[in-house]
């Protein structure tokens, strides 16, 4: 079972190309069908490339406080060609990689658009070549989501993909949804000395993350000088010449806000349209192919994985889930763990968070919550960078960690030892007993640990 | 090369072992997985087998004695090398590369991590671990699910689960040395799968009541037209009162119930001070989960209307399809009833589920020929079998339940009476 079984695989994104990778070191004969640029979202439009130009924001940051370190700087100038030019070429540096690994371990990459012959061959719409298997994985990851809303469709309303292709700076934005995709992009735009307004439905930005991070981040990006407007319904979009105004209400009011162009970042839809799913009767609901535990359809022997399947779209899942799946294809059987998905904004501050937050674990039962402010962390002063938090929620019978969120310098690469506990089923008393090193932000973590499990030493 | 056999590891601390006894002697023939020696370690004895065919040379290690692993113990000759000849070169030493052909049960005890409930560190996550503490748990006894095979807390409640079911077992003596783990790495169309807890109870009773009860069996073949019919005027009205179904299960409950209270020596518990008479019919009802067999119970049977029996039947069923038994729903029962009509089995024996002292196995009723007034006639019928422990209940009194029973089901009016 585990030689010579042959797998295709419906795109090359993080969902699709690892689980390549892992089938093949399994010992499976891959073919791996991608229409775009392998990658995927991830590397192409999404993760990398926002990262990318973040950092350049990050390099802004630094020059405006540089007086701080005691570092006078005689100006500095953005150039937004240049900004987006590096991004290109980091993104273009992994994706040429992510072909090498394919072709080191045999995959097999087919440039085309597949669709369902039947429940074993899948054909490319463009060559009419036919690719039979053992068995199919469906990785074709999710496109940017859309409101019905008047002026959506106007020639200034960019998606995220256009937003990564811009070739100037817009003096003005209005970004339409606060969630992660929204801030990250305001971020890096006013960092850019972009005029931006967000407009969130919601009461706060980011939504789903922990309330009380939420809020600090809210505070830092307003700072940051992004406008931020929340509880506000867009009603509509109309184009003129220069501008666009965007008409939204809040409560009662009717407000309008002008700029020179629109983002939409109102999440990302899973998309199979192209596959012929219905063909072959795979069960799809609410817009997402349905899964079990193991990334099994109800059709046997065709999986699916990432963002194509629902749920929580976050790069990192759909590589699990796509190395799970490839996995039980070859004869495991591993049920998908879904219980420590960490999930970053990589803001100034970062933000990153892991289990579930104070409001969702008090929903659960009894627990406690050790808090440490960054204030009381060496490191973070140093940095420049103590308004942050870290927050470790435990439950109060026997301390079992169920979530820590973390705002502050280093949030998205501290979050890993988090996600490892907890994997692990540690308790406060673990987080809070482990050595840490000295001084690092790190140290916040374990003394947020050490409040539940007898006491901070650096709180008063 | 004469081939050396050395002291096996079998589980990761073992570090020495003792030779109970040797199987065979110097010069003896033997042929590949014939037992050569017996050794014993503080877990386990366990039997060695020759690594292939040959014949026993020199023994080099004694009965009773003890000796580190990887020691060699004897040398074995390969067809057509001389025993003479190498008898008497100097006795082999334990050499650094003499694992050789390790005998495949160290291998395999070190291919199977995480399963081997013995040797060795216990993988197990701080919550499981705290737990376990908490609820009295041995560890050691739990198969873990969790990454690298590590006990989770999901696991440590599942053992506490299956172990509230079996309190006779917690508390007993050592149980059967267990077989060093020599699961062989599952080939590929095979499955290992680890034991949960439950599964290691039920393995642990089910062996430790047929050791310990001197188990015999009583059947006999009755009339279920009555018990039927029966069942069939109650089960509208039941339906209407009760919103269940009557079942035949439910009767042959409430008959066994009436049964037992005409012969109060079968109600009865084993204890090692005397035979416990027991004033209440606590009615123990087998049932099956997908993980394994568990016996709610149902409290004080005779004094409870069918209606009601049908009633607590249904919420017991739901509850262990939900796995939400509370302790007290599967403790306490005097007398089990085991129905397996459901799969048309015409008959079966169970196994005592102590410290009971009989359990009743009700099998399928089924239309049979059978001679009323010496015409043959097609009746439905019904196999009904007894186990019973020897040591209390003797093969006359047993036989005289069987009557009762019997006459009851024929004719379930007489429960009223």
């Amino acid at each position: 079972m585990a030689h010579n079984t042959r797998i295709t695989i419906i795109g090359g994104g993080v969902g699709g190309y690892p689980a390549a990778i892992r089938a093949a070191r399994l010992g499976a004969e891959v073919t791996l069908i991608e229409k775009d640029a392998l990658g995927g979202t991830c590397l192409n439009w999404g993760c990398i490339p926002t990262k990318a130009l973040l950092q350049s924001a990050v390099v802004v940051r630094t020059m405006q406080e540089s007086e701080t370190f005691g570092v006078k700087c005689k100006g500095f100038e953005v150039d937004f060609g240049a900004v987006m030019a590096r991004k290109n070429s980091v993104v273009a540096r992994l994706t040429r990689g992510v072909g090498a690994l394919l072709k080191a371990r045999r995959v097999k990459v087919i440039q085309g658009t597949a669709s369902f012959v039947d429940a074993k061959t899948v054909q490319i719409r463009e060559t009419g070549e036919k690719v039979q298997g053992d068995a199919v994985l469906i990785a074709s990851g999710s496109v940017p989501g859309r409101i019905p809303i008047e002026g959506i469709d106007g020639p200034d309303v960019m998606d995220s993909n256009q937003v990564l292709a811009m070739q100037t700076l817009p003096k003005s934005v209005v970004v339409i949804g606060g969630g992660v995709i929204g801030v990250e992009f305001a971020q890096f735009l006013v960092a850019m000395g972009t005029e931006v307004t967000i407009l969130e439905m919601l009461p706060g930005l980011v939504p789903g993350v922990d309330k009380e991070i939420a809020a600090l981040l809210q505070k830092q990006i307003t700072a940051a000088g992004v406008r931020v407007v929340t509880g506000a319904a867009v009603k509509g979009i109309a184009h003129r010449k220069t501008e666009n105004a965007v008409t939204y209400t809040v409560g009662d009011r009717t407000e309008t806000v002008t700029a020179e162009k629109v983002f939409l970042t109102v999440g990302r839809k899973p998309d199979f349209s192209l596959l012929g799913i219905d063909k072959v009767g795979i069960r799809h609901e609410r817009g997402a192919i349905v899964v079990n535990e193991f990334m099994e359809t109800n059709i046997p022997g065709i999986y699916a994985a990432g963002d194509v399947v629902g749920g929580i779209m976050l790069a990192h899942l759909a590589t699990a889930e796509g190395e799970c799946a490839a996995r039980n294809i070859l004869g495991h059987r591993e049920a998908m763990n879904y219980k420590a998905v960490p999930s970053c904004i990589y803001t100034t501050p970062e933000v990153a968070s892991v289990g579930l937050t104070e409001e969702k674990a008090k929903e659960r039962g009894e627990i406690q919550v050790g808090r440490f402010p960054l204030r009381g962390n060496g490191k973070a002063l140093i940095l420049n960078e103590a308004e942050g938090l870290v927050k470790v929620i435990a439950d109060r019978k026997y301390g079992e960690v169920l979530g820590v969120h973390i705002i502050g310098p280093h949030a998205t690469d501290m979050i890993a030892e988090a996600v490892l506990g907890m994997t692990m089923e540690m308790t406060a008393e673990e987080l809070a007993g482990a050595i840490h090193p000295h001084p690092t932000v790190s140290e916040a973590i374990m003394e947020a640990a050490m409040t539940i499990a007898g006491g901070a030493i650096h709180i008063p | 090369m004469p081939v050396d056999i050395l002291m096996p590891k079998l589980g990761l601390t073992m570090t020495e072992g003792l030779i109970v006894e040797w199987r065979k002697k110097e010069g003896d023939p033997v042929r590949k997985g014939e037992i050569l020696f017996v050794l014993e370690t503080e877990k386990v004895t366990y039997e060695v087998e020759a690594p292939e065919d040959g014949t026993l040379g020199r023994i080099l290690v004694k009965e009773q004695q003890t000796v580190p692993v990887g020691a060699a113990v004897a040398t074995l000759f390969r067809p057509g090398e001389s025993a003479v000849e190498a008898s008497a070169s100097p006795a082999p030493v334990p050499k650094a590369e003499a694992a050789t052909p390790a005998p495949a049960a160290a291998a395999r005890a070190a291919a199977a991590p995480g399963t081997a409930p013995s040797a060795g560190r216990v993988k197990a996550t701080p919550l499981a671990k705290k737990a376990a503490r908490e609820l009295g748990i041995d560890l050691a006894a739990v198969a873990g699910s969790g990454p690298g095979g590590r006990i989770l807390r999901e696991d440590v409640e599942k053992a506490k689960a299956a172990g509230i079911l079996a309190p006779a077992a917690a508390a007993s003596a050592p149980a059967p040395a267990p077989a060093p783990a020599q699961a062989p790495a599952a080939a590929a169309d095979e499955k290992l799968v680890a034991f949960t807890g439950m599964r290691r109870t039920i393995a642990k009773r089910m062996l430790q009541s047929k050791v310990e009860a001197a188990q015999a069996y009583m059947g006999n073949t009755v009339d279920a037209t009555e018990l039927r019919a029966c069942r069939e005027a109650l089960l509208p009205f039941i339906e209407k009162k009760y919103g269940v179904r009557l079942t035949i299960t439910d009767l042959m409950m409430k008959i066994a119930g009436a049964a037992l209270r005409e012969h109060p020596v079968i109600n009865t518990r084993w204890t090692d001070r005397g035979v416990l008479y027991l004033p209440e019919v606590h009615m123990g009802m087998a049932m099956a989960l997908d993980e394994g067999l568990i016996v709610p119970v149902i409290k004080s049977i005779n004094a409870k209307s069918l209606g009601q029996i049908a009633v607590e039947r249904t919420a017991l069923i739901k509850k262990g399809k939900a796995n939400s038994f509370l302790p007290d729903d599967i403790k306490g029962s005097t007398f089990t009833l085991s129905a397996m009509g459901m799969f048309g089995i015409e008959q079966f024996t169970a196994i005592l589920n102590q410290p009971e002292n009989a359990i009743l196995g009700v099998a399928a009723i089924l239309d049979r020929p059978v001679a009323v007034k010496g015409q043959v006639v097609i009746r439905p019928m019904m196999n009904i079998t007894l186990t019973y422990d020897h040591r209390t209940i003797d093969g006359a009194e047993a036989g005289k339940f069987m009557q009762t029973l019997k006459a009851f089901i024929e004719d379930p009016i007489l429960v009223l009476g």
